[in-house]
């Protein structure tokens, strides 16, 4: 290839990196999190006070809540197993119409129960937000609400990553085999980060690829959508998704006469043997259209066409099957196509060790765009004179991108592991916990940028990652606290997620800690003509000498 | 034409850039519609949603791709011959 190209190409990546890397970060970061959303949702979840219902009994429970409830018929879900974060065996939420389609913060939620006597019961639940807060920051790079402009933003940064991923290939095309297999480790430090961020970069490709091109479809669909229905549907878009008309007089039928949920189940489970049910939604029970019962659950052998998994549609008065479109293992080629793109994204495939893999995978990222930015920082080092002399000061740019970096980076490490603490200790102590969410992270998220652009990125660097060290640790020493001091008023849960949550921010605390410490190093006895370095981030290059002759 | 060997490569960032973000638009609505007239024997609702899938992929493919070109004029000159070709062809399809 040309060398003219590989030049060309370099600019590109260096602008659509350094303009698109901080959000990506934020996005990889919470993203990798929410591969694990459930059991959040379930270490977050307070104990259940809500007295608990047999599956035996929920044709009961249904007949019962309805009778007492109608506005539960459009949209309610039997849960069929039980977790912290299931507060009844029947739930149901209202919208607000108002608001935007994805924006859970407007939703209000019910549960229902049979008291002692068989009657049903309903109260309203204020469940955790915590994991879709988590969820909001991926799906919108770290703003607020996941609302319409917001995506847009998310979608131009999904292009530039894209861009980025193509430029950055091209770059390297023209020497991978001499850079793949090499992590040159040495004094040349650029070198072996330039190393080791082609060797993520090129090996976790295909896992970039699919996330950049599903990321500007999830910002951008309904905008394509409306444009090729003005152009190739011929208006004709809206239709293809028509449920099924009233046949006229259609009678409405008694919800006492649907098969119980436990004979739908096993219908469903001898229609599809591997598949594992977790929650029946019902729609529009009652209602003069077709009853329609999603069993929604998962099939670790197939592929899931979305992140909580797939469903099979029963007609809940015959128990036929009667659609198995979105049915893992089930569906037709053309829908499993459409189904491995959400399955790609969002780890829907291939059970617990995937989720894993883009667990990491997704931290990986976070890092290959920290890393990049690194080396935009180190390209534009000044170098101090062999023979000594006196310490050039670095640009001013330069020691700006660094800190904003290290801010913005680090901030929302910290933010979303004192969001996680926080949400477990504000339960008693706030009215809405909920609602105290955002102002934790975006606290710690927004002090820490201050801090980095205060004291530089060298000093902030060591400072915030003892913080998010710290503040992860905290996750799960909150969690062992709660469990030595009941009088706390909260709450350990002992299942398998909820502790795997505690081990995974245990594991990450002491990454952290790690990374402090190495960072701490460099700080102090690193190459002082660098923005990574105490000495060198001061413009006064006296401070340098005591710095350069600390003890290892 | 020069041969590409000696011809030296223009930037032109503005220029290809916008022939990657409007052709690119073109080729990526005027392929899926291409895409639409081929697939007739699927469900409305299915090959509509991977007509909408394939626009991102060919449309950040070509504004990947665009820098390739030796300069910003020959990128519109081949990326819109290609496009009235699509779309040419497309139009024969719908009308016939």
């Amino acid at each position: 290839m040309r060398s003219e190209f590989v030049r060309i190409y370099k600019a590109v990546h260096t602008w659509t990196g350094i303009i698109a890397g901080m959000a990506l970060f934020i996005a990889f970061y919470a993203g990798a999190l929410t591969v694990f959303k459930e059991p959040l949702a379930r270490w977050a979840s307070p104990p259940n006070a809500i007295r608990p219902v047999g599956l035996e009994d929920a044709q009961q429970l249904i007949v019962g809540t309805l009778a007492t409830h109608p506005a539960a018929a459009r949209d309610f879900t039997l849960y069929v197993q039980d977790a912290e974060n299931v507060p009844a065996r029947l739930g149901w939420h209202v919208r607000n119409p108002d608001a935007d389609d994805h924006d859970d913060s407007q939703v209000r939620h019910y549960a229902a129960t049979l008291d002692a006597h068989g009657a049903a019961q309903v109260e309203e639940t204020h469940p955790s937000r915590l994991a879709s807060f988590i969820d909001t920051l991926h799906r919108v790079v770290g703003l607020p609400a996941d609302s319409d402009p917001n995506r847009w933003v998310m979608g131009v940064v999904a292009a530039l990553y894209a861009l980025a991923l193509v430029s950055g290939v091209v770059v390297l095309l023209p020497s991978l085999v001499k850079d793949f297999f090499a992590l040159r480790v040495g004094k040349n430090l650029k070198r072996m980060w330039l190393d080791a961020h082609n060797v993520v970069g090129i090996v976790s490709l295909p896992f970039h690829l699919v996330m950049a091109l599903t990321a500007v479809v999830f910002a951008y669909h309904d905008g394509i959508y409306a444009v090729q229905d003005r152009l190739l549907h011929d208006g004709k878009w809206g239709t293809a998704f028509q449920r099924q008309r009233p046949a006229p007089g259609a009678a409405e039928r008694d919800p006492a006469t649907m098969l119980p949920p436990l004979e739908i189940l096993a219908r469903v489970r001898e229609f599809s043997p591997g598949f594992e049910p977790t929650m029946l939604q019902y729609q529009q029970v009652g209602g003069p259209r077709a009853v329609v019962v999603r069993v929604w659950g998962k099939d670790a052998a197939a592929v899931s066409p979305r992140a909580r998994g797939g469903f099979a549609a029963v007609d809940p008065y015959s128990g036929k099957v009667v659609g198995s479109d979105s049915l893992p293992g089930r569906q037709s080629t053309p829908n499993l196509f459409i189904s491995s793109f959400f399955a790609l994204h969002m780890a829907a495939f291939g059970g617990t060790p995937v989720q894993w893999m883009y667990f990491l995978l997704g931290l990986a990222g976070a890092w290959l765009f920290y890393s990049g930015n690194l080396l935009w920082v180190e390209s534009r080092r000044k170098k101090q004179a062999r023979q000594g002399g006196e310490l050039p000061a670095q640009r001013l740019d330069v020691r700006l991108m660094a800190a904003a970096t290290v801010g913005v980076c680090l901030g929302c490490v910290c933010g979303v592991s004192l969001a996680i603490v926080g949400s477990k200790w504000l339960h008693g102590l706030a009215s809405d916990a909920n609602a105290w969410l955002p102002a934790l992270y975006y606290g710690a998220f927004f002090a820490s940028i201050g801090w980095a652009f205060l004291r530089g990125a060298a000093r902030a660097s060591v400072h915030l990652l003892w913080l998010a060290a710290t503040l992860t640790a905290a996750i799960p020493l909150t969690s062992l606290l709660a469990w030595s001091l009941p009088a706390l008023g909260m709450w350990t849960h002992t299942s398998e997620a909820s502790l795997g949550v505690d081990a995974t921010a245990l594991a990450g605390a002491a990454a952290f800690a790690w990374m402090a410490r190495a960072t701490a190093r460099r700080v102090r006895s690193g190459a002082p003509d660098s923005v990574w370095s105490a000495s060198g981030a001061q413009t006064r290059p006296e401070a340098g000498v005591p710095a350069a002759q600390a003890p290892r | 034409m020069a041969t590409a060997k000696h011809s030296p490569i223009r930037r032109d960032w503005l220029s290809k850039t916008l022939a990657g973000l409007v052709l690119g638009a073109v080729l990526a609505l005027g392929g899926s519609g291409l895409f639409l007239q081929f697939s007739t024997d699927m469900p409305l609702s299915v090959r509509g949603q991977l007509a909408m899938w394939m626009v991102p992929p060919i449309w950040l493919g070509v504004l990947g791709g665009v820098f390739f070109f030796a300069s910003g004029l020959r990128a519109w000159l081949w990326l819109g011959g290609t496009g009235a070709l699509v779309l040419g062809a497309l139009s024969a399809l719908r009308l016939s």
